[in-house]
């Protein structure tokens, strides 16, 4: 049976651009609800055998979640200033563990969030949920990346087979497991060349798009293959060059943007520059000291970010989510006809923490 | 009546049914012979559901209980019997609460920034134990000879006439619960800093600029004043929690690091401005009490900056234009009192400490 997603590209552009004016006026407040907003319109045009996803998370819950991860988060960062500025004074670069107790926290929230997110995915009148410990997965997340910087990467595939594993062996859809397929083998079978090319790509920098999109292709389709939730079962056709449109459009609309941007504030961003180095052979003083060219030029940098937002939630995040979709095949749903309801409701917590920590994960 | 088109889900179970709705005094949900629901209309909200799909929940029923109708003609039955369908619709009129409960937080965050925080700061310098200051200044000194590459210059006898106008100084100062020590560094950079805990350091292109004694006395006051106040502690209180709050505003928005930097810059600067102000207070009463004229400072200062105003942005400049402060000491200018901090031969030899 195929998966589609019949979502109109038109509204979700017309949703984000929307959602991004309101950000400007609510000093980002409004991400939230965004976010919410955008989740609504991926899982209710993704079908299956006939049937809609259905999201009902709300805003509310994320803004209460990012406020107890503030409360959390803001002691923790004190104490590790006076933590780190103690422990320096013994020897450099002591302050290590500390930074590698913030990655596992950031773990810790790339898990939670995938609970909350998992929690409030419906289909057929049935909750998606989550149980284990995500401390245990912030464990094994961070021994396993430590092992990815001693193997400058190459470990990855293995990392992400094994913190997969953890994850869809405690995902369930009702009363029927989750569980993972796919092979760290696999994976690296059809990836390593990139990692041999990824050093060029830094140096012939348009290199570097094609092969992210063929990465992500490659990654997604592994991942989404390996998908299984009791008898039914994913498989991704996703082509190695089906990204790379997304992706091209993505760098060559953020282009644009920075050119505009560049053309209209650039000598405002150039006069304020010299004016901090004291520099008097650059010195335009009379454009930049006045206040009003340099909250024009603020608000243009925060409408150039905000545009750049669109772009990628447009094509990388709309996009990619169609063609990914459009590429998957399930099997075996008529198996599972009837599913029990069993679900316990997660908290938006940990989409807080990911919020406040800036850590991203699907 | 579409039937066939409509599926009921009872939210116990993925089952789908595919039933029959008759609008009785309330909707009755049958498959075959049986009536598997009774919703009231009053309960009935609509929820997300795919194009060309009508989905419903029911409030009295368990949570997850879909009805979807798929007919238009029998969709749009449903609707005009149920008039409080959309009233849990998220988004509605929301955003009008969302977009001023915003405004209320920005202008409390600001309201913080300008009156809270330099008031914690205030409050939290004289808790900060001097150890923990001690402890950030050896880091600040680490970073600084990181920063400007250099040495401590110990010329034998330029440290002694250096020694001798920083005891003055010290004298003149006051400060008994601040153990002081003060240095010439060598970089050519025309400065000097004030290092929590207790250390100064002088860099050799000020004394470079320098003409007399009584200019590099008034510099050390000012640092000292530096000290005294303990503006490093409450610089880092004040900026720790300005950067928090202001990132707290933008943080989100991915990549407004460099607004986040900006903003922090225009109001660190005035508060910095401020704290210059205090220090060169400090300087012009302690070179009074040494029978000195804070002039000579003035004029260093302004000989190693030159003409700053129309030089860019003031606003973004930590420290008060040289040509105003120049003035404001010259305006303090007093007849000495007492003879020069140094003879003649010793100011030589401390312009000749790092040689």
């Amino acid at each position: 049976l195929p998966l589609s997603f019949s979502g109109d590209r038109g509204q979700l552009r017309r949703l984000v651009t929307r959602g991004a004016g309101l950000e400007l006026f609510t000093a980002g407040f409004y991400r939230f609800w965004l976010a919410t907003d955008i989740r609504r319109h991926l899982w209710s045009n993704t079908t299956v055998d006939g049937d809609a996803f259905e999201y009902t998370g709300r805003g509310k819950e994320l803004l209460i979640g990012f406020l107890f991860a503030l409360a959390i988060l803001v002691p923790i960062y004190l104490g590790y200033f006076l933590v780190s500025v103690e422990v320096e004074r013994y020897q450099k670069f002591a302050s290590f563990p500390l930074l590698l107790s913030f990655y596992a926290f950031g773990q810790f929230a790339i898990y939670r969030a995938r609970r909350y997110r998992l929690t409030r995915t419906i289909f057929r009148g049935v909750r998606f949920w989550m149980d284990g410990s995500a401390w245990s997965y912030a464990s094994r997340a961070t021994l396993w990346g430590l092992l990815m910087l001693l193997t400058l990467g190459l470990a990855l595939p293995w990392r992400e087979a094994a913190l997969e594993r953890y994850k869809l062996k405690h995902s369930y859809y009702g009363d029927v497991q989750g569980s993972f397929g796919g092979r760290g083998w696999d994976f690296f079978k059809h990836a390593w060349w990139l990692w041999l090319l990824a050093p060029f790509a830094v140096v012939i920098f348009p290199l570097a798009p094609f092969l992210y999109a063929e990465f992500k292709a490659v990654e997604s389709r592994w991942w989404l293959s390996g998908i299984r939730f009791g008898s039914i079962r994913l498989e991704s056709t996703l082509r190695r060059n089906a990204l790379y449109g997304p992706y091209w459009k993505a760098v060559a609309w953020s282009a644009a943007l920075f050119a505009a941007f560049a053309l209209l504030f650039g000598q405002t961003f150039l006069a304020g520059i010299d004016g901090a180095s004291h520099d008097p052979s650059l010195a335009s003083g009379a454009t930049a000291n006045s206040i009003p060219s340099l909250i024009a030029a603020g608000l243009g940098y925060l409408t150039f970010i905000l545009s750049l937002n669109v772009v990628v939630r447009v094509y990388l995040l709309r996009d990619v989510w169609a063609r990914a979709l459009a590429s998957i095949n399930v099997h075996g749903m008529e198996l599972t006809a009837s599913v029990s309801a069993k679900a316990r409701l997660a908290s938006a917590l940990g989409e807080g923490f990911a919020d406040g920590l800036d850590v991203a994960g699907f | 009546m579409g039937d066939g088109l409509v599926a009921y889900f009872d939210g116990t179970s993925s089952r789908r049914r595919l039933v029959t709705l008759a609008f009785k005094d309330r909707l009755e949900v049958d498959e075959d012979q049986n009536t598997l629901a009774v919703w009231s209309y009053a309960d009935i909200r609509r929820v997300d559901g795919p194009p060309g799909t009508l989905r419903l929940s029911c409030l009295t029923e368990p949570a997850l209980a879909r009805l979807e109708v798929r007919d238009a003609k029998l969709a749009a039955e449903l609707v005009s019997c149920c008039a409080q369908l959309d009233d849990d619709i998220p988004g509605r009129h929301g955003v009008g609460a969302i977009v001023g409960w915003s405004i209320v937080a920005v202008a409390s965050i600001i309201a913080v920034i300008i009156y809270g925080v330099p008031l914690a700061a205030d409050r939290l310098t004289p808790l900060v134990p001097q150890s923990l200051e001690l402890r950030l200044g050896q880091l600040a000194e680490a970073q600084l000879k990181m920063m400007f590459d250099g040495r401590i210059c110990k010329e034998t006898a330029g440290q002694a006439a250096f020694m001798k106008v920083a005891a003055a100084v010290k004298q003149a100062a006051g400060l008994r619960d601040v153990t002081i020590r003060a240095a010439v560094f060598s970089s050519p950079i025309a400065n000097a800093f004030a290092l929590p805990g207790g250390t100064i350091y002088l860099f050799e292109g000020m004394l470079a600029k320098a003409e007399n004694a009584d200019e590099i006395a008034g510099v050390l006051a000012h640092e000292i004043g530096h000290l005294k106040f303990r503006h490093g502690i409450r610089n880092l209180i004040y900026g720790g929690g300005t950067s928090f709050l202001i990132g707290l505003l933008f943080g989100d928005i991915t990549g407004s690091g460099a607004l986040i930097f900006a903003s922090r810059v225009l109001v660190t600067a005035s508060y910095s401005r401020e704290a210059e102000q205090d220090a060169d207070t400090f300087a012009i009463d302690t070179m009074h009490r040494l029978g000195r004229s804070p002039r000579p400072m003035g004029e260093l200062i302004f000989r190693a900056t030159g003409e700053e105003r129309d030089n860019g942005l003031s606003m973004l400049s930590t420290h008060p234009l040289s040509e105003d402060r120049r003035a404001r000491m010259s305006s303090e200018d007093r007849r000495p009192s007492k003879p020069p901090l140094l003879t003649q031969a010793e100011w030589t030899l401390l312009k000749a400490i790092c040689k």
